[in-house]
């Protein structure tokens, strides 16, 4: 009777190997074409490996939890004749122990399981078909240009999967130098380049909804008065100080926690942002915050911020309700993982249960970025929440 | 050439049979002397790569030398350290070359017996047996194709390289052109260790003329007087005009392929036999029954060689190396067209 | 009035051998036959005793050639094809092109060598030899791709102090025409711009400049337009003029007629990748033939070695990457 191998199939374009995990059946089972046999798992995914037909399970020649190359003979299916010619099957004789082109062994057969290169002919990287492949010539002209793959955002590629050829690019550039054209600011430049290192993230928003009343009527009785964002500034310090793990970064597989809740205000200045920093902002209340946030501000609109007022923070707010704003999502400076940004103040209708009736209160919605490979949407809303519990008692920040 | 080592003057080479053997001996011994002086450097470890000795030849070798003259060519090969002393080679080009002095002949680019000066007819070997042969076939062309003539041209090889390709197109063409070539053939018995009776399957490599349609002579190769004799009326019938001479000498190699090795092979009883007898030994007995020189006159000669050797090795070790960073890495003579690669 | 590419050799010899008494020439029938193809037709009754008949020993002949340039001569030899070069390989490599760089003296030889395929020669009648002798330091190697250059290169040739190995294609012999011979010319060592492109660069050299010059013409209709490089010299190969095309259009294909493993199209590549890295739109490809002798059957002998349309279809394929 033919003896059928059991292969490892090609689980996915650049998988090379897969751990075994589970045996669905054993030696002596009688299976069907296409029935279960072996669980696998590679680096994505858990997937099944089938019979390629009907027969007796032989034996299994692989061990669990153990990784096996991608085209290795897992095991064998004594098959009839009849079902190996129906199905075009390749017959071979039960492979030796230890033959199983095993990934943590040296192949000894030589390249009888060896990987086949998925690519063909040319010689484009695997990874590089489509949009995302510069050539040695296009990087060599943009950085000539002082450009970054962001820049050809607005470039149609005509090479082969949409990539963007250097003639596109030239035929972009020349175009570009046919337009108006003005010099962007240094300013410009930099919250460019900030933005778009930021953005090589996952970004995210969560938003919640904060009453202001008793805000506006503490800042009201205040003097000096506290920026608006001050408030905000405060309670994120304070619910960092209380977990400081959302602020935490990631780099490879490590969270870096931030070891001082220094914490920055975005303040709009000619062209640009600048963020100047509260230091240990959790450490003061807010009322002796004050003059040192209201000096800092000051500082920043006329650009003229000494180096240790900025640079540091572990995380932003930003109040774009004074641009009129109801709702944003501000995107986190590149280094930090999370940023508060805060909306106007409008008079909403309210439900009070108590009253059971619609009651006027001034809200204005809070929402907070953040990389989301280093918190969940739940951690975000318990950060934001315990942000608005705190800003609805100005008078403990 | 004919010219003694201690002054530049020449000897004519009809100075008397005294003379001619007196001048042949003493490049004899100045070649053993030399010799001896390269084997004990190797065993030193102070000469890098292979050293070759002709030991046993030198009365061979010596003869071509005194034969020609200046204008003449010579393609000397292993075993000729005598015969190109004898043509001109000083010593201290000889040490300088095994002791990879910049200064030498071929400037540390090529060493031990790969030396030559092919502009004044001394040409240098490439390893390939007989591959010289029509190189000096192509000087004695050019010079007739020019007009000149009355030259000879010596390459010398041994019985191995009779086997080659080369030795057989290149003596082929040297008769067909009839030029003025003697080709003298060192039959040591053996190349490196494999004996003549797996080299050729003729009787005697003087055999071989009849097919190449040239005049042979064959000569004992330990007996000077008679390798003067042969060499001698050889190259004089080829200047004559008679076409190219084979010369085929007997002798024995006294020491080994290299001095890497130790020629174990040898058959004992060939060494024991008349064919494995000194030369120079032989020589100097000759000279002094033909009462020629004394013991006395043949130990001060000796002396002589042996402050002249040392002097001249002495020299040369004190020479520089080449210098891989000031050296012109370039193969083409014509600047311009050097491509100037991994030049790093 | 035309002449052909073979007529041009001949008569650059005939002008060698006028010009300079120092000039002989030696092969297998060239004397009184003229040559198998007729290369030396008449010269040895121009010039007597120039023109010389040499025996079936191309190891002597290059030895002879050596010796006689060493006595400051300058011969031409002629190999009756490149093909039988190799029973002359050692004089050639060992002999003629380490003379001057263990000597200090210069080998003013010249190698003319029937080289590359004709429908119906066979494998050893077709070779391509360039590559085995530009390897060897202390060697000029030449391919002339069109008549003029058959002209003028030979007599360079000629002239140059140093071994040339001279790559006359035996299809171009009697097949390319010229109206006359040229005046003056681009000296050894530099490349010409035989059509000029804008999207690729077609490296080629001898035979295959001309497939390239075809296959740029069928892609022209369909919008490309395709630069081609005829190397002329292989050793020195002209870089400069390589790069600068490259830098002009992008994308590389180099062509050559002999066989895959490394020689002219291996060498072009890795110097235009590792200097002109940052000029490569795509990577750099190359077309040579098979990796097999070259087969005798037309059948197989056109499928063996690059077309014009190979060489289109393989510039297409860099084309729309």
């Amino acid at each position: 009777m033919p003896s059928i191998p059991i292969i490892m199939p090609q689980l996915g374009e650049s998988i090379a190997e897969a751990n075994i995990i589970n045996f669905l059946v054993k030696p002596g089972d009688t299976v069907e074409a296409g029935q279960d046999l072996i669980e696998v798992e590679t680096n994505k995914a858990s997937m099944t490996v089938t019979s390629p037909c009907r027969g007796r399970i032989e034996k299994f020649t692989v061990q669990l939890n153990e990784s096996y190359a991608v085209g290795a003979a897992l095991g064998h299916i004594e098959a009839t004749n009849e079902e190996a010619a129906r199905l075009g099957l390749a017959i071979c004789t039960p492979a030796k122990a230890g033959d199983a082109g095993h990934v943590s062994k040296p192949d000894a057969n030589g390249g009888r399981n060896r990987v086949r290169p998925t690519v063909r002919g040319l010689p484009v990287p695997a990874n590089a078909a489509g949009a995302s492949y510069l050539s040695p010539r296009l990087k060599a002209r943009m950085i000539e240009l002082g450009l970054s793959a962001a820049d050809l955002a607005g470039v149609a590629g005509s090479g082969a999967a949409g990539r963007v050829t250097v003639e596109d690019f030239e035929k972009f550039i020349a175009h570009l130098e046919k337009q108006k054209i003005s010099q962007a600011s240094s300013m410009r430049v930099a919250v460019a380049d900030a933005m778009r290192r930021s953005w090589t993230r996952p970004l995210a928003t969560v938003g919640l909804p904060v009453q202001l009343d008793a805000l506006l009527a503490h800042r009201k009785a205040s003097d000096p008065k506290p920026g608006p964002a001050l408030y905000a500034l405060r309670a994120l310090a304070i619910a960092l100080s209380e977990n400081s793990a959302p602020a935490g970064r990631l780099v490879g597989s490590k969270i870096v926690h931030p070891s001082a809740i220094d914490v920055g205000v975005a303040v709009e200045a000619e062209d640009g942002v600048l963020v100047p920093v509260i230091r240990n902002a959790d450490k003061k209340p807010l009322k002796e915050l004050v003059p040192h946030y209201n000096k800092l501000i000051e500082l920043a609109r006329a650009q003229k911020l000494p180096a240790e007022a900025t640079g540091g923070s572990i995380a932003t707010v930003t109040n774009y309700g004074t641009f009129g704003l109801i709702w944003a999502t501000p995107i986190p400076l590149p280094e930090q993982t999370l940023v508060l940004g805060m909306g106007a103040g409008r008079r909403m209708p309210h439900w009070d249960e108590a009253k059971d009736r619609f009651v006027p209160v001034m809200e204005g919605y809070l929402t907070l970025s953040f990389d989301h490979r280093v918190l969940d949407g739940g951690a975000a809303g318990r950060l934001l929440q315990r942000i608005v519990d705190l800003m609805s008692k100005p008078e403990k920040l | 050439m004919l010219q003694t080592v201690s002054d530049t003057k020449p000897v004519s080479v009809r100075a008397g049979e005294r003379e001619v053997h007196l001048v042949a001996y003493r490049f004899m011994l100045l070649a053993r002397v030399l010799d001896d002086k390269f084997a004990s450097l190797w065993r030193a470890g102070r000469i890098h790569g292979g050293v070759f000795l002709g030991r046993g030849q030198e009365a061979l070798s010596a003869a071509i030398g005194v034969s020609l003259k200046k204008g003449d060519v010579f393609a000397p090969l292993i075993r000729d350290a005598a015969g190109r002393l004898a043509f001109g080679e000083s010593v201290l080009d000889a040490a300088r070359t095994y002791l990879g002095s910049a200064l030498g002949p071929m400037r540390g680019r090529d060493g031990n017996v790969h030396r030559g000066k092919p502009r004044e007819g001394y040409l240098p070997m490439i390893s390939h047996l007989g591959a010289m042969i029509s190189v000096v076939n192509g000087v004695l062309f050019a010079r007739r194709m020019k007009g000149i003539g009355g030259m000879v041209g010596v390459a010398s090889i041994g019985d191995g390289a009779t086997s080659t390709g080369s030795f057989h197109e290149a003596l082929n063409q040297a008769a067909i052109e009839k030029l003025p070539l003697v080709l003298v053939v060192a039959d040591n018995h053996y190349a490196y260790s494999t004996p003549t009776s797996r080299q050729f399957a003729c009787e005697n490599l003087a055999d071989k003329a009849i097919g190449y349609g040239v005049e042979v002579q064959s000569v004992d190769g330990t007996d000077l007087n008679a390798c003067l004799k042969v060499v001698g009326g050889a190259v004089a019938r080829a200047r004559a005009g008679h076409g190219p001479q084979l010369v085929v000498a007997t002798l024995l190699r006294l020491c080994g392929h290299g001095e890497h090795d130790d020629a174990g092979y040898v058959d004992p009883k060939l060494k024991a036999s008349p064919v494995g007898r000194d030369c120079l030994k032989v020589a100097g007995e000759f000279l002094l029954r033909q009462k020629w020189a004394d013991t006395a006159s043949l130990k001060t000669m000796r002396d002589e060689i042996v402050r002249e050797v040392e002097e001249a090795v002495a020299q040369a070790q004190r020479e520089p190396a080449p210098d891989p960073f000031v050296e012109d890495w370039r193969a083409i003579s014509t600047g311009h067209l050097n491509e100037g690669l991994e030049q790093g | 009035m035309s002449i052909t590419y073979l007529e041009a050799i001949r008569e650059a010899q005939a002008h060698a051998l006028r010009d300079d008494p120092r000039v002989f020439i030696y092969g297998q029938d060239v004397g009184a036959f003229g040559g198998a193809f007729k290369a030396t037709k008449n010269l040895a009754k121009e010039f007597p005793g120039r023109v010389l008949d040499s025996p079936i020993s191309e190891d002597a002949m290059m030895g002879l050639a050596v010796g006689a340039a060493i006595e400051g001569m300058r011969p031409i030899i002629e190999m009756q094809f490149a093909d039988f070069s190799t029973t002359g390989f050692n004089q050639i490599v060992n002999q003629a092109a380490a003379l001057f760089w263990r000597t200090n003296v210069p080998c003013p030889i010249t190698v003319r060598l029937p080289f590359g395929g004709t429908s119906g020669g066979g494998p050893f009648h077709s070779q391509c030899m360039e590559t085995v002798y530009a390897h060897y330091p202390g060697l000029i190697v030449l391919t002339p791709a069109t008549v003029e250059d058959a002209y003028s290169m030979l007599l360079e040739a000629v002239a140059i102090d140093d071994p040339v190995i001279f790559c006359e294609h035996k299809f171009l012999y009697y097949h390319l025409k010229a109206e006359k011979l040229p005046s003056e010319a681009l000296p050894v060592g530099k490349a010409r711009i035989a059509r000029v492109g804008r999207d690729m660069t077609i490296v080629a050299y001898s035979a295959m400049v001309h497939e390239a010059l075809e296959a740029a013409k069928e892609l022209s209709p369909e919008g490309w337009e395709v630069e081609v490089v005829d190397l002329r010299s292989i050793k020195p190969l002209d870089t400069d003029t390589v790069m600068a095309s490259v830098a002009r259009t992008g994308r590389l294909l180099c062509v050559g007629e002999a066989w895959p493993w490394g020689g002219v199209t291996a060498e072009v590549i890795a110097r235009v990748t590792s200097e002109g890295f940052g000029l490569l739109d795509v990577p750099p490809q190359r077309l040579n033939a098979k990796d097999t002798p070259v087969p005798y059957h037309p059948n197989l002998w056109t499928a063996h070695r690059p077309t014009a349309h190979a060489v289109a279809a393989a510039a297409r394929k860099l084309l729309r990457l």
